[in-house]
C-alpha cells in the first residue's frame, strides 16, 4: 500500500512553490491582476513553466514531453493554486491532453512539442461549440490553439485556430477569459464520446487541484497571522472560536489533498482499463465537491480572521477568495458533483 | 501510488474470508439480531466465539509471536478489520484491553505483567475496564480524585469511575489513581491495574439513551491492589496514560469506512422506500455524506501508508477521529431528516424494521463525546498541528 506523493513527485511540487515564492510572488500576482501585463500571461512565468517541464508533464517523451500523468499534473496544479498564479498553464496542458488522446499523428507532431515547450498556448472548453462559438474560454484571446466540441449534440472536438476572442469581464483577476468566433475547425478523430467524458474528467480534477492549492494556502496564512495577531492583550489565534474553525479547515483541506490526490490516480487507471470507469467518476466528482466547498470555506475564512485588513484591496485574500469563486464553479459546482455521485450510489 | 496488498497480505485475507464464512451462523448477519439479545446473553456470546477466532489464529494479528500473536504487517490489520465488517463479525467485547493496554504492556511492562495479561487477552480470558473518566474528571483528566493509599505491599483504594464501557462484565480495570496525596494534576497519579472481583469494587450499569447498558460506574471501597501491579512507575500515570492513549492513532478507518459504507446503503435503501430518493434535497444531502465517507478512506489508506513507512502520525490522530465522527454523526442525522415524519416510528409503513438503524442513529450521538470529544480534538488540532498559540 503506497497511498501517498513519491520523492520526486514531491520534488516536482516544491520546484513550482520555490520558483513561485522566490520569483513570482503576490506582489508579482497583483501587478497582472491590477492590469499591469498586457496579455495577463507574464512572460518570465511562462518561459519557466515551459523550461521546468510544467507544460510537458503529461505529454509523451516522443513528442518531447516527460510522459508523466495526471498525478504529477495535480502536483502542479496544486502549487499553481497555491500561488494563485496566473496564466494558460492548464489550458495548455489539457489542449495537450486532447490531442494526445484524439489527435492524429500529424496533429501530435504538429502541436505536441510546441504546447510543451510553451512555444505554442492552448486552451480549452467543453462548452458551446467550434460554430457557434465558444464562452468565456480561459485565454482563448491569448491561446494559438484551442480545443472545443465540434458540435453542440454530436459527439466530437475540433482544433479551432485564428477565432476572434472577445474578452469577458470577470473579478478574478488572476486568470484571462474570452469568447471565442469564427476561426478554422479542424476535427481531432479519436474524440469519442467517452473520451470526451475522460478529457472533461482530468479538466475537473485539474481544477480541484487549484481549488485544493487555494484552500491550503489560505489557511495556512490566516494561521500564520493569527498566530501574531493581537487583541485583547493575547493573539487572536489563541481564541477558541478561531482555533476550533481552523481546525475543522485543516481536516477538510487535508481530506480535499486526499481526494484530489486519489483521483487523479483513478482517472489514469480507468484510462489505462485497470479500474472500473464508474469508481473513477465518482473519484473525480468526490474530489471537485469537496475541493469547490473547502476552497470556498478557506478563503471566506481568510477574509474574517483577519478581520478588516482582509476585506481590503491591498490585502491579497481576495486574489484567493476571487479564484475559489471562479473556480469552484468551472466544470460542475459542489451540486452538479454531487448529483452525480447521487446518481452513481443512492 | 500502490494501492494494492502485498500477496502474503492476500493470502491471509482469503484464510480470514474463508473462517470467518465458516464460523458465523447466518442468524447473526441478521438485521438487529444483536439488538434483540440482552447484553449478558450478547457478551457471552460475542466472548465465546471470540476464543474461537484466537484459537484458531486470528487475534492479535499484529502483536509479535512471541506473545502469541501473528506477527503480521500493518497491511494485514488493515484487512482484519475490513473482513471482520465485511463478515458481519461480532464486536469485541475487550476493546480497551485489546486496543489500549496490550500494546502498552509490550512497550513499559514488567516481565512479569507481559506474562500475565497478554497471554490471557488474545483470548478474552480476562476481559479490561479503562478506568477515567470520574464525575468530576471527563475532558480534564487530571482532576481526577481516586486516591489510592499505601499499605505494606498494596494500595488501598477509594473512590468513583463513570461511563466505564464493560463495567459489569469487567474482571479488571486499568484505573488512574492518585496515590500521592495532596498532589496536583498530571503529577501524583499511577495507572494501577485493579482486580474488579474483589468486596472493594462495586459495577453497576448506566442506562444509556439507546437503552443498552454498555457501561456503567465503578465504586472503590477500599478496593486492595498490590503496588507491583501498577503499569509504568508510581507516581508515573500520566506518562503511562499518554502512551496508552497513542495507541489509538495506528486505529485503522477503513473497519469505519467499511461499515458506515454499508450503513449509507441502507439509509439510501429506506429513501427509496419512502420515494424521497429523487428529492434533490436528500439527494445533495447524501452525496454530501458519502464524499466525507470516501475521504476517510483515503484517509485510511494514508494513515496505513505513513504507519507500513514507520511514521510517527503524531497528532494527526485527532483528525482521523473528527473526520470519522463527524461524519458517522452527520450521516445519521441525515437518516433522520429522510425519515421525516416517521423518525422514531418502530416500523416504515411497509414493515421494514428500523429499530436496528435508530440504534445507530442513536451510537452517533456518542462518538463525538468518547475517546477525546470534538472539541478537545479541535483544541489539539488547533495547537499540536496547525501551533496556534494556548
Ligand atoms: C459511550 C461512551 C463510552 C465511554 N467509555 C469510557 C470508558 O470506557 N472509560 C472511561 O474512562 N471513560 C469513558 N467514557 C467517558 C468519556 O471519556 C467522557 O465522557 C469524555 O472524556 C468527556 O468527558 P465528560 O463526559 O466529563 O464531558 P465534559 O468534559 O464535562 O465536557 C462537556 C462539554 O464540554 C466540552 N469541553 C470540555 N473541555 C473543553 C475544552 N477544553 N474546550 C472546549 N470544550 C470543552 C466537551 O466537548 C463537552 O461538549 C465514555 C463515554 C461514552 C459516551
Amino acid at each position: 500500500m503506497f497511498f501517498a506523493l513519491t520523492e520526486d513527485q514531491q520534488e516536482f511540487g516544491k520546484a513550482v512553490r520555490d520558483y513561485l515564492a522566490e520569483r513570482f510572488d503576490l506582489a508579482a500576482v497583483r501587478e497582472v491582476v491590477e492590469g499591469g501585463v498586457a496579455d495577463g500571461n507574464p512572460a518570465s512565468l511562462w518561459a519557466a513553466a515551459g523550461e521546468q517541464g510544467w507544460l510537458a508533464v503529461t505529454v509523451g517523451e516522443e513528442h518531447d514531453g516527460l510522459g508523466l500523468g495526471l498525478v504529477e499534473a495535480q502536483v502542479i496544479a496544486r502549487a499553481l493554486g497555491a500561488g494563485v498564479a496566473p496564466g494558460p498553464w492548464r489550458g495548455t496542458v489539457l489542449a495537450a491532453e486532447a490531442i494526445r488522446l484524439a489527435g492524429s499523428d500529424e496533429q501530435r507532431r504538429a502541436w505536441l512539442p510546441k504546447l510543451a515547450a510553451g512555444e505554442a498556448v492552448g486552451a480549452v472548453s467543453h462548452r458551446g461549440d467550434v460554430a457557434g462559438g465558444l464562452p468565456a474560454v480561459e485565454y482563448g484571446a491569448e491561446a494559438d490553439v484551442v480545443v472545443g466540441p465540434s458540435d453542440p449534440d454530436l459527439a466530437g472536438l475540433s482544433l479551432l485556430t485564428g477565432a476572434t476572442a472577445t474578452p469577458v469581464g470577470s473579478y478574478d483577476g488572476t486568470t484571462r477569459l474570452a469568447s471565442l468566433s469564427g476561426g478554422t475547425a479542424e476535427a481531432l478523430p479519436g474524440a469519442t464520446v467517452e473520451l470526451q467524458k475522460q478529457l472533461t474528467d482530468r479538466a475537473t480534477v485539474l481544477v480541484a487541484a487549484d481549488l485544493v492549492g487555494i484552500a491550503r494556502e489560505a489557511l495556512t496564512r490566516t494561521v500564520a497571522y493569527d498566530r501574531d495577531r493581537e487583541q485583547f492583550g493575547v493573539p487572536v489565534g489563541s481564541f477558541q472560536a478561531i482555533k476550533h474553525a481552523l481546525a475543522d479547515l485543516h481536516v477538510g483541506v487535508t481530506m480535499a489533498e486526499h481526494a484530489s490526490l486519489y483521483a487523479a490516480h483513478a482517472a489514469d487507471s480507468a484510462a489505462a482499463g485497470v479500474l472500473d470507469p464508474a469508481e473513477a467518476d465518482l473519484a473525480v466528482s468526490v474530489a471537485k465537491a469537496k475541493a469547490s466547498e473547502v476552497a470556498l470555506q478557506a478563503t471566506a475564512a481568510m477574509i474574517q480572521y483577519h478581520g478588516g485588513i482582509g476585506y481590503t484591496w491591498e490585502h491579497e485574500a481576495h486574489f484567493f477568495y476571487k479564484r475559489a469563486k471562479r473556480l469552484a464553479g468551472q466544470y460542475g459546482d459542489v451540486a452538479v458533483h454531487r448529483e452525480r455521485i447521487a446518481t452513481l450510489t443512492v | 501510488m500502490d494501492l494494492t496488498f502485498t500477496a502474503a497480505e492476500e493470502e491471509f485475507r482469503s484464510e480470514l474470508r474463508s473462517w470467518l464464512s465458516a464460523n458465523i451462523p447466518q442468524e447473526w448477519t441478521r438485521p438487529g439480531f444483536w439488538e434483540s439479545l440482552d447484553d449478558d446473553e450478547s457478551f457471552r456470546l460475542r466472548r465465546d466465539w471470540e476464543r474461537d477466532k484466537a484459537d484458531a489464529g486470528f487475534a492479535g494479528i499484529q502483536w509479535p509471536t512471541e506473545y502469541g500473536g501473528r506477527g503480521g504487517t500493518p497491511g494485514m490489520k488493515a484487512i482484519y478489520d475490513e473482513e471482520m465488517v465485511r463478515a458481519h463479525a461480532p464486536r469485541t467485547v475487550n476493546p480497551l484491553g485489546l486496543t489500549f493496554l496490550a500494546p502498552t504492556v509490550m512497550a513499559i511492562g514488567t516481565d512479569a505483567q507481559k506474562k500475565e495479561i497478554i497471554g490471557p487477552l488474545l483470548r478474552n480470558e480476562v476481559v479490561w475496564c479503562q478506568g477515567f473518566s470520574e464525575p468530576g474528571a471527563g475532558s480534564d483528566l487530571a482532576a481526577l480524585s481516586t486516591k489510592g493509599v499505601r499499605d505494606g505491599d498494596d494500595f488501598v483504594v477509594n473512590g468513583q469511575k463513570v461511563w466505564t464501557t464493560n463495567a459489569v462484565h469487567g474482571d479488571k480495570i486499568f484505573t488512574m489513581v492518585r496515590t500521592e496525596a495532596g498532589s496536583e494534576k498530571h503529577r501524583g497519579i499511577s495507572m494501577l491495574l485493579i482486580d474488579m472481583d474483589q468486596p472493594g469494587v462495586t459495577a453497576r450499569p448506566l442506562r444509556q439513551m439507546s437503552g443498552a447498558s454498555e457501561f456503567g460506574e465503578v465504586f472503590f471501597d477500599d478496593a486492595r491492589v498490590a503496588a507491583a501491579d501498577c503499569l509504568g512507575e508510581i507516581g508515573d500515570g500520566w506518562r503511562t496514560a499518554m502512551l496508552l492513549l497513542s495507541f489509538e492513532r495506528g486505529a485503522s478507518g477503513i473497519s469505519q469506512y467499511t461499515e458506515f459504507r454499508r450503513q449509507y446503503d441502507e439509509i439510501a435503501a429506506v429513501a427509496r422506500t419512502l420515494g424521497r430518493d429523487t428529492d434533490p434535497v436528500v439527494r445533495d444531502d447524501l452525496a454530501r455524506v458519502l464524499t466525507e465517507l470516501e475521504c476517510l478512506k483515503l484517509h485510511s489508506m494514508h494513515v496505513l501508508t505513513q504507519v507500513e513507512q514507520g511514521r510517527d502520525l503524531g497528532f494527526e490522530a485527532s483528525m482521523t477521529k473528527l473526520q470519522w465522527s463527524e461524519a458517522f454523526q452527520d450521516l445519521w442525522e441525515v437518516y433522520d431528516r429522510i425519515l421525516g415524519e416517521h423518525a422514531t416510528l418502530d416500523t416504515l409503513p411497509d414493515g421494514t424494521d428500523l429499530r436496528p438503524l435508530h440504534g445507530q442513529a442513536m451510537w452517533s450521538r456518542s462518538v463525538t463525546i468518547w475517546g477525546g470529544s470534538s472539541q478537545v480534538q479541535r483544541n489539539i488540532t488547533a495547537e499540536r498541528v496547525l501551533g496556534l498559540p494556548r
